[in-house]
């Protein structure tokens, strides 16, 4: 990288505004949310004892999904509850805590995780006490920094299900490696790569772990925030950690660690494509009809993520391979 | 009855002056456009003068269906399949500046990529005019979110902008025995004059020659082209072509010159 610096930090709070465009994630449908109703249909799975998963569609944002595509999950520990991310809007946050007191009456929450920025992970923070919310500084950041925008352009995309949805920041920074909630001890894995900032949270007692978006399973990671060599260093880092089974962003509950070698592959093999088609010459619209390997066909909306990753990498890698040219100014 | 016979055909006769009064002789028949933009009809009068339009596939305009970001939505246009080209008009109906660019490919195959900023959803189309004055129109629809065209450049937000202005990164390909493909991304912020107290200020003209000061390719250039622009031309070349020389120029009247080597045919690439 010599002459342009990738893109700069923005300094334009209009600009911050309207430059997100589809940042965020993606996944949904069990045609259990009604766009009537506004119903998310939110349905705890049990994936440890004592520990529920709440699994989104493997989709993009829709109307028909009101945003539903991402996994949030809680747990009862002996004094209360743990909640890892809170969903795409108020309206999700609201369901999903009505459903911790339907599944565990009469048990406090006493602190929610949020593992990093994008919207459907933390736009359901509303429906929680800010104290109790908790991530590291930087995702903090993150969400203040750009947490309205996502939210405007998620009304654009999903619509009422987002109405009264206002960005709010976690009350609580974490600075350490873990720390006893309610009598259940946590490790925290501070990271960074699909976004600047990801949080990764594992429960000692079950080994469950919370990637958070650090890994997909079954579908298509998303990288509008993406730093590909640091994303494989947060997967080595999850990889050779002490885990039972993994909880990714999105997809199902990974016993086996496939989601680390899918996500790993999607990657790399993206970042192989996307430097040989600006190597070779070829513009972003046809770089974009590059078939994808039959070996993703079983990840969902691929084709998709595929084109929008070929936007969020282009001009970088263009600055980096195309080659600098002596300029004569008059 | 005679009288009314004359004040038959007199009427008749008026009937047929007003009739042809009315229809001036150069008026044109627009097609209803494919894609049933609004804004269609005004693109037709103010951009695409004189000659007859009509809509043709040969004339391909790639552009994601929904833009990721609307600051860099990027547009290939591929008129290959039709022959004798002579200019190609890029617009993008709904921008509040619609015309993106005017490209000639004078020894060039009619092939030109670039990337947009757009306002709000918007048809993107070009018009390929042929040496008979047609014009062939091709298009596509492009959803997005709002305000590509109306918030400052990136380049705004670091002190040190124009010390930066008009750096290259170019490089040339033989694409086949006469074809090259050339690829230049230009540092400039391509500010529109829509943002808030900054002027308009963009690259306004690049003209691509042979070397030997032929010119193979020019393009004028407008507002709505993203901020450090890339252009993917085709520029025709021979064996022997050493070089391609590129000539820019923006709304400043600063000159930016350059030669890109082309690789010799028996290495190609």
């Amino acid at each position: 990288m010599s002459s342009f610096p990738g893109k700069p930090r923005l300094n334009y709070n209009r600009r911050q505004a309207l430059g997100i465009g589809l940042a965020g994630c993606a996944c949904v449908v069990c045609g259990s949310a009604n766009a009537a109703t506004l119903d998310y249909g939110l349905k705890a799975e049990e994936i440890a004892p004592g520990t529920f998963g709440v699994f989104g569609e493997r989709e993009y944002f829709t109307f028909a999904n009101g945003g539903n595509i991402v996994n949030t999950a809680f747990i009862a520990v002996p004094d209360g509850v743990v909640v890892v991310d809170t969903g795409p809007s108020k309206r999700y946050g609201e369901q999903l805590k009505a459903l911790i007191d339907h599944t565990l009456p009469g048990k406090r929450i006493l602190r929610v995780y949020n593992t990093h920025h994008h919207p459907d992970h933390f736009l359901g923070n509303q429906a929680f006490e800010r104290a109790a919310i908790a991530a590291p500084q930087k995702v903090i950041d993150n969400i203040e920094a750009e947490g309205d925008a996502f939210a405007d352009n998620m009304y654009r995309l999903v619509g009422d299900w987002m109405r009264g949805t206002a960005p709010v920041s976690p009350g609580t920074a974490i600075d350490t490696d873990g720390e006893d909630v309610g009598g259940r001890n946590f490790t925290f894995f501070r990271l960074s790569g699909h976004t600047s900032a990801d949080f990764a949270v594992r429960d000692d007692e079950t080994g469950l772990l919370f990637s958070g978006d650090v890994a997909f399973l079954d579908r298509a990671p998303t990288t509008p925030h993406a730093d590909l060599a640091r994303w494989r260093e947060a997967i080595n880092t999850l990889q050779s950690a002490d885990i039972a089974t993994v909880v990714p962003g999105h997809g199902p509950a990974d016993p086996a660690g496939r989601s680390f070698i899918q996500t790993r592959d999607w990657l790399d093999w993206l970042d192989g494509t996307l430097r040989d088609a600006v190597s070779r010459g070829l513009t972003e619209n046809e770089a974009m009809e590059i078939p994808l390997p039959a070996r993703f066909a079983a990840l969902n909306v691929a084709p998709g993520e595929y084109r929008r990753s070929v936007v969020h990498f282009w001009t970088r890698l263009e600055d980096e391979l195309l080659p600098e040219i002596e300029v004569d100014r008059k | 009855m005679n009288t009314g016979w004359k004040t038959i055909v007199r009427g008749a006769a008026i009937l047929v002056v007003s009739l042809a009064a009315a229809l001036p002789a150069a008026a044109r028949d627009v097609p209803a456009d494919p894609l049933k933009s609004v804004m269609w009809a005004d693109m037709a009068e103010r951009f695409l003068a004189g000659g007859d339009i009509v809509f043709d596939q040969r004339v391909r305009v790639m552009a994601p269906r929904s833009a990721e970001d609307q600051f860099f939505v990027p547009v290939t246009v591929d008129a290959t399949r039709l022959p004798g080209v002579t200019e190609i008009v890029v617009l993008a109906d709904l921008n509040p500046i619609p015309k993106v660019l005017a490209y000639r490919p004078v020894d060039a195959e009619a092939f030109i990529a670039f990337q947009i900023k757009v306002e709000q959803a918007t048809v993107v189309r070009a018009a390929a005019r042929t040496a008979d004055g047609i014009w062939h129109v091709g298009g596509t629809h492009v959803d997005a979110a709002g305000g590509g065209c109306s918030s400052p450049a990136m380049a705004h937000g670091q002190a040190n902008w124009m010390a930066t202005l008009g750096q290259t990164r170019a490089r040339v390909w033989r694409e086949t025995r006469d074809v090259a493909r050339m690829t230049v991304r230009m540092r400039h912020p391509m500010d529109t004059g829509l943002a808030d107290g900054i002027p308009a200020f963009y690259l306004s003209d690049l003209e691509v020659s042979n070397g030997t000061g032929r010119p193979l390719a020019s393009i004028d250039i407008y507002e709505p082209v993203s901020e450090n622009p890339t252009f993917t031309l085709k520029p025709r070349i021979g064996a022997d072509t050493a070089e391609l020389d590129v000539e820019a120029r923006d709304t400043e009247a600063n000159e930016f010159a350059y030669s890109l080597p082309v690789p010799d045919p028996k290495v190609a690439n």
